[in-house]
C-alpha cells in the first residue's frame, strides 16, 4: 500500500482579533513562472536565491510610460535613472527603447560611457561631481545639472580652460506641498536663491543656461505635486527668459513616480493608492500647457526609475529551516536576507508561493540567513506550513535592490533575465571569494602560511 | 494534561472545555495528539508517521518536537 | 434574489450590515442574504434569522484579487446577485471594480471614483462651498512635527481623526500624540486635525439611483451615543435646510448609491463634518419610519419603479438595545475550519 501524502503538523489557537489564523484563508498567492519560464526550472538550473528580471515587462512598461507622455506632449525624452538599477543588461534594454542615461556620479557616468552611450546622451546630476569628471562631461557634451554655487565656479574654470562656452542647467527645489520637501538639492525658487544662481551664471559670462531640472521626492502618491512642480518650473523659466538673456531649451521634471509596491503603514493596497502613469503625465503636461508663454515648447525630460523597473524584478528564495518562536509564531529561515533587499525598509513585499499548498495558515515570520536580529523580510504573514526547499517569490524588487544591496557574510546571488523569446540569460554571475578579496592586501608579516 | 480533554471534531476543530479556548488542527496534528494521549514516545510517534505518510522518521521526529513546543506554548501540555 | 451585505459586526461599534439585511428581509421575505465577514466572531455570522449564509473574507488591505475570488466562490456555491458593501475600508475597491463585478453578473449601486473622492478633505471644502454650508478648519498631517504645527494652529480641544476610521476629541498634546499613533498604526496616513464645531449633531441618510435621482432622505438627531460617538438612541427630525442641503448634494453631484451626511447644526448654520458613501449603521431607523432605502437601492438598480417619497414623521424614536443569542460552538467550528457557515 502506498503511503499518504505528508502535511506537517499544525495547531493554531483561534484568537480574537486574529481570527483568520487557522481559517483556510487567505488562499496564498501562487506564482509558478516568470516571463513564461517555470521558477522551479530556474532554481534547478541556476540555484537559489536568484534575482530574476523580465525583459518583456521592462519594455512594455517603458513603452506604456513613453506613450502616456508623448501622446500628450510630443517633445519628450526619458533618461534612464542609473541609480535605480545599473546592471548593464537593464540599462541596455532602456537605451534600446530610446532612453538616454541619467547619472548621479562619476562612477555612473563611466558606466554609461562604457556601455556605449555618448556624452550628449547623458544627464549628469548629483550634489558632488568631482572636477575631473566635470571636465570629461563638458568635453563630451553631457547635460550638466548644477547643484551648488561651487559647481558654477568649477564649470567656469573649465570653460575658460577649454576656451568655450558651456551650456548648463540648474537644479531647482521648491515647495510642492509634499513632505518632506527635498530642499537640499539645487537652488530654492521661493527664497530667490534660484534666480541668484541664474544671475551669477550670467555675470560669469562663460556658461550658458539652457535647462532647468528638479526632482521633488520619491514614491510620490499625489500627482498634483507634479502639477505644482511643473507649474513652478515653467513660471521660473518664463521669468528667467524675461530677466536674463538666456533661452531655456529643456525642463527636466525628475522622477519619483510610485510603483505598485506596498508602503508600510498604508492600509489600502497599491492598486488603489498608486496613481497610473496617465495621472502623472496629465498633471505634468497640463501644467506646461497652462503656464507656457508664447508658442515655443521646451523639451521635456523625465527621469523615472522605480516606476519602470520595480515590478519587472523578482527575488526567488528557498526555505532552509523553520522553528516555533516563543511567541508561538513560526519563523522560516530562507536563503536570502535583507542585505539583498534594501527596500524592505519601507515596503511590505508581495510574497508568493510557487505551488498551491493546502492546509491551515499559521502566523509566520520570514527571516533571512544573516546572523542579525534585523534580518526580517516579513514579520507578519499567514502561511501554510512550508518545508525545506519550498520557494518564495518576493516582489516587486526591481528598483534599488541590485544597486543598494551589500555584500555581507555571503556572496550576492545570480541575477537572471528572462528574455522576450523565453530564453534565460545570466546578467550578473554570483560572486565568489575572488570578487571579495581582489582588492585586499595582506601585509607580509601577517601571513599565516 | 489538558491535551486529554480536547474535544476534536472531524474537521479539525478543537474545544478545550476547561478553559474555553478553541484550536484548529490538521490531520497530522490530530494523529500526533491521539498518539500522545495514548502515552506514546516522540520517537515512536515519528516512526508511526513515517510508516503511514510519505516522510522520513528523522523529519517526522523534528516535526513532533516542534509540535510539542507549540502545545507547551499554548499550555496544553507541561 | 441573493444579496450580500458586509459590516455584519453588530457590536458596540456596529457596522451597517445587519440593518441593511433586516430592511431587505422585511421588504421581501424571498430575498436571501449573504454575510461578508472579516472575523469569525462577528455577531452577524450567528444571526441566521437575518443572514442566511456567511463567509469569511480576507481583509481589504490584501488587495482585490482574493476578495474577487471569494465573491466568485460565493456566486458559484450559494448564488450572488447584488452586493451592498458598507465598510469604509472596502469601499475604494468595490467602487474601483464595480464594472468587473457587473461583468461577472454581480450588481452594485455605488458612486463613481470621482464622486467617492468628494469625501476627501481637499474636496469637502469645495463641496461645502457649493452647498452653501461651512466646513471646519482641517489640517492633514503625516508626522508628529506636522501634528504639533497643526495643533498650534487649531488649538485645543480639537479632533484627531483617521482617513477611514476613528475620530477622537483631544484636549492636550500627549492625548493628541497618543491617538495620532493609535490611528496611524492601524489605518495609516494621513491623519486629520480638525477644529471642534459646537452645535447639534444631525445626520441625513439618503440614496440615489443610477441617474442621480434621489431615492429618499431621512434626517435624524443622535440623542445618546456610545463612547465612540456611535448613535444609541435617536429621533427623526424635519430640519428643512438640512434636507435641502442633502437634496442639493444629490442633484449637484448626480450621486449614485447610498450616502450619509454628518453635520453640526447651530440654528440655520450647517457645518459638514463628513460624507460617508455608504449606509450608516442606523440605516434600519429610516426603514422603521417607512423609508426603506436598502430595498429602494436594490430595486432601482434593476430598473424597477420604486417609491421615492421621503414622507416620514418627525418625532419617531430609535432605541437601540442589546440582546443575547445562545448557540453552539459547532457554529464557531464551521467558520474556523471552513471559513463559512454551515448551510
Amino acid at each position: 500500500m502506498s503511503k499518504k501524502e505528508y502535511e506537517k503538523p499544525v495547531i493554531i489557537r483561534v484568537e480574537s482579533g486574529f481570527s483568520k489564523a487557522g481559517v483556510p484563508l487567505p488562499k496564498q498567492r501562487v506564482r509558478k513562472s516568470i516571463g513564461g519560464v517555470s521558477i522551479n526550472e530556474l532554481v534547478n538550473k541556476y540555484g537559489s536565491p536568484l534575482f530574476v528580471f523580465e525583459e518583456k515587462s521592462i519594455r512594455e512598461r517603458y513603452k506604456r510610460a513613453y506613450e502616456a507622455f508623448s501622446t500628450r506632449y510630443p517633445n519628450v525624452e526619458f533618461g534612464w535613472s542609473y541609480k535605480t538599477n545599473y546592471l548593464k543588461a537593464i540599462c541596455a534594454v532602456f537605451h534600446q527603447e530610446g532612453a538616454i542615461a541619467e547619472v548621479v556620479s562619476e562612477f555612473e557616468y563611466q558606466k554609461a560611457r562604457e556601455l556605449g552611450i555618448e556624452g550628449k546622451d547623458i544627464i549628469y546630476n548629483g550634489p558632488y561631481k568631482p572636477y575631473d569628471s566635470l571636465m570629461r562631461a563638458v568635453k563630451e557634451g553631457a547635460k550638466i545639472h548644477i547643484d551648488t554655487f561651487e559647481e558654477i565656479n568649477d564649470l567656469e574654470r573649465i570653460a575658460k580652460e577649454l576656451k568655450k562656452e558651456v551650456p548648463v542647467a540648474i537644479r531647482l527645489n521648491m515647495d510642492t506641498g509634499v513632505y518632506p520637501q527635498w530642499s537640499r538639492f539645487g537652488f530654492n525658487i521661493e527664497s530667490g536663491q534660484a534666480m541668484d544662481a541664474v544671475k551669477r551664471i550670467e555675470a560669469g559670462g562663460v556658461l550658458r543656461l539652457n535647462g532647468l531640472h528638479a526632482h521633488i521626492g520619491t514614491f510620490m502618491l499625489d500627482p498634483h505635486a507634479y502639477y505644482v512642480e511643473t507649474s513652478k518650473m515653467v513660471q521660473f523659466m518664463n521669468s528667467v527668459e524675461t530677466k536674463s538673456g538666456f533661452s531655456i531649451e529643456y525642463i527636466d521634471v525628475g522622477g519619483g513616480f510610485a510603483s505598485k509596491n506596498r508602503l508600510k503603514g498604508i492600509y489600502q493596497p497599491p492598486e488603489i493608492v498608486v496613481p497610473s502613469i496617465d495621472d502623472y503625465a496629465e498633471a505634468i503636461t497640463s501644467a506646461i500647457y497652462e503656464n507656457i508663454h508664447g508658442n515655443r515648447y521646451p523639451k521635456l525630460y523625465l527621469e523615472t526609475g522605480r516606476h519602470l523597473i520595480d515590478e519587472a524584478g523578482y527575488l526567488v528564495t528557498s526555505v532552509v529551516a523553520s522553528k516555533t518562536l516563543p511567541d508561538s509564531r513560526r519563523s522560516y529561515i530562507v536563503d536570502a536576507g535583507v542585505n539583498l533587499l534594501y527596500t524592505y525598509f519601507w515596503y511590505k513585499f508581495n510574497i508568493e508561493l510557487t505551488e498551491e499548498k493546502s492546509g491551515i495558515s499559521e502566523p509566520s515570520v520570514i527571516n533571512g540567513p544573516l546572523c542579525m536580529n534585523i534580518d526580517v523580510i516579513e514579520d507578519s504573514i499567514l502561511l501554510p506550513r512550508l518545508k525545506r526547499g519550498d520557494m518564495l517569490v518576493i516582489s516587486p524588487v526591481g528598483a534599488y535592490n541590485v544597486t543598494q544591496w551589500m555584500q555581507f557574510i555571503r556572496y550576492r546571488p545570480r541575477v537572471l533575465m528572462v528574455m522576450e523569446d523565453g530564453s534565460v540569460e545570466i546578467i550578473r554571475e554570483s560572486e565568489d571569494l575572488s570578487d571579495i578579496e581582489r582588492r585586499e592586501k595582506l601585509p607580509k608579516k601577517l601571513e599565516i602560511r | 494534561m489538558r491535551l486529554e480533554n480536547l474535544a476534536i471534531n472531524k474537521n479539525g476543530f478543537a474545544f478545550d472545555p476547561t478553559t474555553g479556548e478553541t484550536f484548529t488542527l490538521n490531520e497530522t496534528a490530530i494523529k500526533i495528539v491521539e498518539l500522545m494521549v495514548k502515552g506514546e514516545s516522540e520517537k515512536s510517534i515519528a516512526q508511526k508517521l513515517s510508516e503511514e505518510f510519505e516522510v522520513s522518521s528523522q523529519e517526522a521526529f523534528n516535526d513532533v518536537l516542534d509540535f510539542k513546543e507549540r502545545l507547551k506554548l499554548y499550555g496544553l501540555i507541561s | 434574489m441573493i444579496v450580500a451585505v458586509s459590516g455584519i459586526n453588530d457590536t458596540d461599534n456596529p457596522g451597517p450590515g445587519i440593518g441593511i439585511a433586516r430592511s431587505l428581509k422585511e421588504a421581501d421575505g424571498n430575498i436571501k442574504t449573504v454575510g461578508l465577514s472579516y472575523d469569525i466572531q462577528d455577531p452577524g455570522n450567528y444571526m441566521d434569522f437575518l443572514i442566511d449564509k456567511s463567509y469569511i473574507l480576507t481583509y481589504p488591505t490584501q488587495g482585490w484579487e482574493p476578495i474577487m475570488n471569494r465573491l466568485l466562490h460565493i456566486k458559484d456555491s450559494f448564488g450572488l446577485d447584488f452586493i451592498i458593501p458598507a465598510l469604509d475600508a472596502e469601499l475604494p475597491q468595490y467602487i474601483k471594480y464595480q464594472k468587473e463585478l457587473e461583468d461577472f453578473g454581480i450588481k452594485t449601486l455605488l458612486p463613481s471614483m470621482e464622486q467617492f473622492e468628494l469625501r476627501s478633505k481637499e474636496h469637502l471644502q469645495s463641496v461645502s462651498e457649493t452647498l452653501g454650508i461651512t466646513y471646519p478648519k482641517t489640517v492633514k498631517v503625516f508626522n508628529t512635527d506636522q501634528l504639533k504645527e497643526a495643533l498650534k494652529e487649531i488649538g485645543f480641544p480639537c479632533v484627531v481623526k483617521g482617513n477611514y476610521y476613528k475620530a477622537y476629541i483631544v484636549k492636550s498634546m500627549p492625548e493628541a500624540l497618543y491617538y495620532f499613533s493609535e490611528i496611524s498604526n492601524e489605518w495609516g496616513f494621513p491623519i486629520l486635525v480638525q477644529e471642534v464645531v459646537y452645535g447639534e449633531e444631525l445626520n441625513v441618510v439618503g440614496a440615489a439611483d443610477k441617474e442621480g435621482e434621489s431615492l429618499g432622505l431621512v434626517a435624524i438627531k443622535k440623542m445618546t451615543t456610545t463612547h465612540l460617538g456611535k448613535i444609541w438612541n435617536g429621533v427623526t427630525i424635519k430640519h428643512q435646510k438640512l434636507l435641502e442641503v442633502a437634496a442639493d448634494f444629490v442633484r449637484n453631484y448626480r450621486w449614485r448609491g447610498p450616502f450619509e451626511l454628518e453635520c453640526i447644526v447651530k440654528d440655520d448654520e450647517i457645518t459638514l463634518i463628513e460624507i460617508n458613501p455608504r449606509f450608516p449603521a442606523w440605516v434600519y431607523f429610516a426603514t422603521g419610519v417607512g423609508i426603506n432605502l436598502p430595498y429602494r437601492v436594490l430595486k432601482s438598480a434593476y430598473g424597477d419603479d420604486v417609491d421615492r417619497r421621503s414622507d416620514y414623521e418627525s418625532g419617531k424614536v430609535m432605541i437601540r438595545y442589546t440582546y443575547e443569542l445562545i448557540t453552539d460552538i459547532k457554529k464557531v467550528s464551521a467558520f474556523a475550519t471552513k471559513g463559512e457557515s454551515d448551510e
